[in-house]
């Protein structure tokens, strides 16, 4: 009995250790963007002022500029919200109907060949620097540079990877026989796959596309490379925020639980997924 | 059905992806090998296709371009210590989290939402945390050294500037492994635990003979992702460090987007890619091989 309780103890002990070093860096962003300019560098957590004034600067940034030691004038952040938003979400719709075809004629049929399944899992794998000096040199002779649909076709070839496997998944559950009936009731082929296959895995559109968005919201490289002026996306914001900017931290805590309102909204609803997402699909 | 598949349905269900993937991957790979062996550099104001050959010149060059070599080992490096960190730290809290307790279930949405953060947040949570004032200095070191510690500029040297990467990666990232483990373990079916457990096997024993020995392939699956995703480090360093002091923590994305973008050094940049892929490509290969075709053939 004794020794259950001593590894009861030790239990807790453990993993509140490991929720504070979880949560203490969060609490230190999140406090610090409701801190006065006054209070940006000083040792205690909360505020003894709380104030709203850096999510007011980051949409308008215009008085940072020798007020605190900023060095150079920052663009708003509406565009790069706005931008990502669009990108993201035009991305994530691309991947998922792109990826429930490959994948209804992969559970079905058999049918990409190797090459094009370990091509798509192969760039997943790879680490967008390898790649990304090509694209941005074919880009530019396209005159996609700096264009949303530049980057909603990268986002979207670079994701699908992850509609097809979780699909495939989705779509493997659907008994064949439910099709074949409906083929016999003198459904056509095109027919069983909008009319029976598709409403069944509606809920495995919905994962797919909301790991997609997931994804897609964090990538920076891509965009840090391939945007310049008009279709500069949050991420990329965020690291001219860091770099060319200064120290603000209070506005940079701002923007950083700006960006991360959707991610944590999304990530509660699909968190039962996320192990299947994340390893294609090998680990259910 | 499976049988006689009608050809317009297979066809269609591949266009999309085919399409999709050689208007934006597979002509710039081809690009890629191109420039790989031109000398071309677009600040001379010469395009691409008029640029000249140099062979294998960029590749020589590269073998013996120091700045390269440092940053492919500091990777490696960073792999191997995060991977490892995170394998133990992952290990440990699925052991802890698999009995049922009290609060349970919020403890664990709480763990892996790190995983959910866009990792250019994470970058910038760290770069808060690790400032003169952030709870790093004044929590942690506290903590663990006592009211003594010295405040410690991070990124100003370049080992604490490595670590401050390693912990934020670290952060970040032990909730997948974690993850992976713990639904292997919460898995592994109750009738052999109890079984065990008649036989007179202690707890600790179950846990290393048998839990763990059925999730090994989940383990391998999890380690190799995470492995491939950490040698893809970019973000952190870009925002955390910025490759400093120096070039001291740079990692081989950050060199590679450099050379790139800051150096207008194309064809280069193309090279060190190309370089960088053919060690990738035969590992993943190699993993692929190992855990799923290896059993199928034997």
């Amino acid at each position: 009995m004794n020794h259950k309780i001593i590894s009861k103890f030790t239990r807790y002990l453990v993993i509140i250790i490991f929720l504070s070093w979880i949560l203490i860096p969060v609490l230190w962003m999140v406090t610090l963007a409701f801190k006065s300019y006054p209070e940006w560098r000083v040792a205690y957590f909360f505020p003894k002022e709380p104030t709203f004034m850096n999510f007011i600067l980051i949409f308008e940034p215009k008085q940072i500029v020798g007020m605190m030691g900023a060095t150079a004038l920052v663009d708003p952040v509406t565009l790069p919200f706005i931008n990502s938003l669009l990108v993201v979400g035009a991305s994530t719709v691309l991947s998922v109907i792109i990826g429930f075809f490959t994948a209804y004629g992969a559970s079905r049929y058999n049918s990409p060949g190797p090459f094009s399944l370990f091509f798509t899992l192969l760039t997943r794998m790879l680490p967008p620097a390898t790649f990304v000096t090509p694209i941005m040199v074919y880009y530019s002779n396209l005159k996609l540079l700096d264009s949303h649909l530049g980057l909603i076709m990268l986002y979207s070839a670079v994701t699908v990877t992850y509609g097809i496997w979780i699909l495939k998944g989705f779509i493997d559950q659907v008994p064949i026989e439910w099709e074949q009936a409906a083929l016999l009731e003198g459904a056509s082929h095109l027919q069983v796959v909008f009319r029976v296959t598709l409403p069944i895995v509606k809920s495995g559109l919905v994962v797919s596309g909301l790991f997609i968005f997931l994804l897609n919201w964090a990538e920076l490289l891509f965009a840090l490379v391939l945007t310049n002026v008009q279709a500069v996306t949050l991420p990329v914001h965020i690291s001219k925020y860091v770099g060319a900017v200064g120290q603000l931290y209070g506005p940079q805590a701002a923007l950083g639980i700006l960006s991360s309102l959707i991610p944590v909204i999304i990530g509660y609803i699909i968190q039962k997924h996320l192990v299947t997402a994340f390893t294609f699909g090998m680990v259910r | 059905m499976r049988n006689n598949p009608p050809k317009i349905i297979t066809y269609l269900a591949n266009l999309p992806l085919n399409l999709l993937l050689y208007a934006t991957l597979i002509v710039p790979f081809a690009l890629m090998i191109y420039l790989a062996f031109l000398a071309w550099n677009p600040a001379a104001g010469i395009n691409w296709w008029e640029a000249p050959f140099t062979g294998v010149n960029n590749f020589i060059r590269a073998l013996s371009d120091s700045r390269f070599i440092a940053a492919l080992g500091r990777t490696a490096a960073f792999v191997v210590i995060v991977v490892t960190i995170e394998f133990f730290l992952g290990l440990a809290l699925a052991y802890f989290m698999l009995e049922e307790f009290k609060g349970k279930k919020i403890s664990l949405s709480l763990i892996i939402y790190p995983l959910m953060l866009p990792w250019v947040v994470v970058a910038l949570i760290f770069y808060l945390f690790f400032q003169d004032y952030g709870p790093m200095n004044n929590v942690f070191l506290k903590l663990i050294i006592g009211e003594s510690a010295q405040n410690i500029h991070w990124f100003l040297s370049s080992t604490t500037a490595f670590i401050s990467l390693i912990i934020a990666d670290v952060w970040q990232w032990t909730p997948f492994i974690f993850l992976v483990m713990y639904s292997g373990l919460s898995a592994v079916s109750k009738r052999l635990i109890e079984a065990a457990q008649v036989l007179g096997a202690s707890s600790r024993t179950i846990f290393w003979r048998i839990q763990l020995p059925l999730i090994k392939p989940l383990v391998l699956i999890a380690v190799v992702l995470r492995a491939l995703e950490a040698f893809k480090v970019f973000d952190i360093a870009y925002v955390m460090t910025g490759g400093g002091p120096g070039t001291s923590t740079e990692t081989i994305s950050l060199y590679i987007y450099r050379v790139a973008i800051e150096y207008h050094d194309i064809s280069y940049a193309a090279a060190l890619s190309l370089i960088v892929l053919i060690i990738l490509v035969i590992i993943i290969r190699s993993f692929i091989w190992y855990s799923f075709e290896r059993g199928v053939k034997r």
